[in-house]
């Protein structure tokens, strides 16, 4: 076990910065998601923690050791890789068995790690079976398993589930929770998907274009993101943005354009912000109703989708030109085209910098 | 009948005529081998009287000029190893190529893939003179040696073709699993080449099985001679024996026909190593 640290981490491809000068701490025995849309640098990163790829600029730790020079097999890390990559002409057991047999482990003692891990994933059946013979799951399981055997310091995990249908993803899921649980090794999971990240990572980092935007618990991403960026990217469906000002009457702070005049909340009410465009951010889930008030909570949208979820109904609808999307009470009736009023909880609302695209706090 | 039976109806009749038309010689050349000479002397289409026999075979097996079976032994201890070898040294440096990265790799490639181009009748004689300077001519290791060389730069183009369609997370996971660069070839990506290799196989081996120009070229003492240059010899001196004739190039034709047959179904999985990517 072991922290993974690294300091102004750079990567370039010629003259394209795939990842551009990334601090991030994880620390022993943690949960790390790296989560982006493609091309965000995320992959690369976790390729230069296994060696995979060198590193432009920039270091990299795996406990006290400095491992820019490092190669792969000395980083005393394991991979699990987005298309398994199990070896196909051997069997189960020897795909486990390999790593361990090149670093010269005692058969008895292969024997025993790969008969546990076996059982710890339910594939002791399977043993014997070639990749090709086993399902997208048991595959998983098995390359799982090829990492687990090695008892390394760091876990590595590329994207490991995008390959199955979506009820096993979830299933595997709460299976690699658990197996963390158990294991307590540090890991480093890569994925797109910010469901995953947000139901896996005990700490999340969130990139964008080479940059690294925020890196914080889940719930903390997601109650206080850090930029426009994170508040869109975290949240499903994501969350709605209108461009609005900042007006002031009687001593109160107001977010306005042509569809509503909100009251910023008390905690709002004394922010440090030198322009009046800003950017107002509002949940799906933040939003409620229908009302019958023209309190200043208050905003009139014109339904143009309805759709039910059962849990929830989720409508899109158009408020003075811009889209919304609203998850409302199922227990009621919306109908396409009707003008309703709904009730913003502005306590969570975010402001964001139309410019810098920072938090305004 | 439409148009589209009537196409279909078409291409059958062009299929079976081409068929045809490739066989007809082979039929020829296996109703003489089996039959005694005075049935086909006026044609081997004439099929009465019909006896089949051995006598072609065994004559063409223990001739006493040029005894196919020594030719046959000679051409296997010249075709086994000038097939293995540059299959090695080819799929090590395909990888390489598909692989690493390296000063001028490219246009070593593009030498190598031009070099494929050179027909032999051009440099067969700086062959013969380089074989003569260093003392290999009229010997199966010469003969092995220059077919080595001129396998290489085929197999390495094909089998780096095919390195370039496999999955190189396989190899990724090795390397982090704690293999060498050697270890991942050796262990790794050859079992998952075999379906490649054993194209190579069945290609080289019959180049090298069916040459006649390089053999006769390079061996001349009798009992080195290979199954390929046996053939015209079974003619005899002052009359033609068509039988012993046929019969000795039916029994030099099944080695590769047999060898085909059984790794047919490889050959054609490796056929990936012709397309480039």
């Amino acid at each position: 076990m072991a922290e993974v640290l690294l300091k102004g981490v750079t990567k370039k491809f010629g003259n394209f910065v795939a990842v551009d000068k990334l601090d991030l701490t994880i620390n022993d025995g943690e949960f790390t998601v790296l989560v982006g849309p493609s091309g965000c640098g995320k992959t690369t990163t976790l390729r230069m923690i296994a060696g995979l790829e060198e590193i432009t600029s920039g270091d990299i730790y795996i406990g006290d050791r400095l491992v820019n020079d490092i190669p792969p097999k000395d980083r005393d890390i394991a991979m699990v890789f987005q298309n398994y990559a199990l070896y196909p002409h051997m069997d189960v057991y020897n795909n486990m068995a390999f790593g361990l047999k090149l670093r010269k482990t005692p058969k008895q003692e292969i024997n025993r790690r790969v008969k546990e891990a076996a059982e710890l994933l339910g594939i002791t059946e399977k043993l014997k079976s070639k990749p090709r013979q086993l399902s997208g799951g048991q595959r998983q399981r098995v390359a799982l398993g090829r990492a687990i055997v090695r008892e390394p310091k760091v876990f590595l995990f590329d994207e490991p589930l995008s390959n199955l249908d979506a009820k096993l993803r979830v299933a595997m899921r709460a299976e690699l929770q658990e197996l963390h649980q158990k294991l307590k090794t540090t890991s480093i999971y890569v994925t797109h998907d910010q469901v995953e990240a947000m139901t896996l990572g005990q700490r999340v980092a969130v990139m964008n274009k080479a940059v690294l935007h925020q890196y914080d618990p889940p719930q903390q991403l997601y109650d206080y993101p850090i930029d426009q960026f994170v508040a869109g990217f975290i949240g499903s469906p994501a969350m709605n943005f209108f461009n609005a000002r900042l007006t002031s009457e009687s001593g109160i702070l107001y977010v306005e354009n042509r569809g509503f005049k909100l009251a910023l909340p008390d905690r709002n009410q004394r922010i440090e912000y030198d322009s009046e465009d800003v950017v107002l951010g509002i949940r799906p889930e933040d939003l409620h109703g229908p009302v019958d008030s023209d309190d200043n909570d208050v905003i009139a949208v014109r339904v143009k989708v309805v759709e039910p979820l059962g849990d929830e109904i989720q409508i899109y609808a158009d408020c003075s030109g811009q889209e919304l999307v609203a998850s409302l009470n199922p227990r009621q009736q919306i109908r396409v085209g009707d003008t309703i009023k709904l009730r913003v909880a502005m306590d969570y609302m975010h402001l964001f910098d139309p410019h810098s695209g920072r938090t305004i706090r | 009948m439409n148009r589209k039976t009537a196409a279909t109806l078409l291409i059958h009749i062009i299929a079976w005529a081409i068929a045809l038309i490739w066989i007809v010689p082979f039929l020829g050349v296996f109703m003489a081998a089996i039959r005694p000479m005075v049935e086909i002397i006026r044609g081997w289409w004439h099929v009465d009287p019909f006896t089949p026999t051995w006598r072609n075979f065994i004559g063409a097996w223990n001739h006493a000029t040029a005894p196919l079976a020594e030719g046959m032994l000679n051409s296997f201890r010249v075709a086994i190893p000038a097939t293995i070898v540059p299959i090695l040294v080819a799929a090590i440096a395909a990888y390489g190529f598909s692989r690493f990265r390296f000063p001028l790799k490219n246009y070593l490639f593009i030498t190598i893939v031009i070099l494929m181009t050179i027909p032999q009748q051009m440099v067969v004689i700086p062959i013969f003179r380089i074989m003569k300077d260093i003392g290999l001519l009229d010997t199966h290791f010469g003969l092995i040696l220059v077919h080595t060389a001129w396998g290489i730069p085929w197999i390495l183009f094909f089998m780096r073709n095919f390195f370039t369609t496999l999955p190189i997370a396989v190899e990724e996971a090795a390397r982090i699993d704690g293999a060498s660069d050697f270890t991942i070839f050796f262990q790794i990506v050859l079992p998952m080449s075999i379906p490649a290799l054993i194209s190579a196989v069945v290609l080289q081996f019959m180049w090298v099985w069916n040459d006649f120009f390089l053999a006769l070229i390079l061996i001349f003492s009798p009992d080195k001679l290979l199954a390929t240059q046996r053939i015209p010899l079974l003619r005899g001196l002052f009359h033609v024996d068509w039988g012993v004739l046929a019969g000795g190039t039916i029994l030099v034709m099944l080695v590769p026909i047999i060898i085909f047959v059984l790794l047919q179904r490889y050959y054609i999985k490796g056929m990936i190593g012709w397309t480039s990517k």
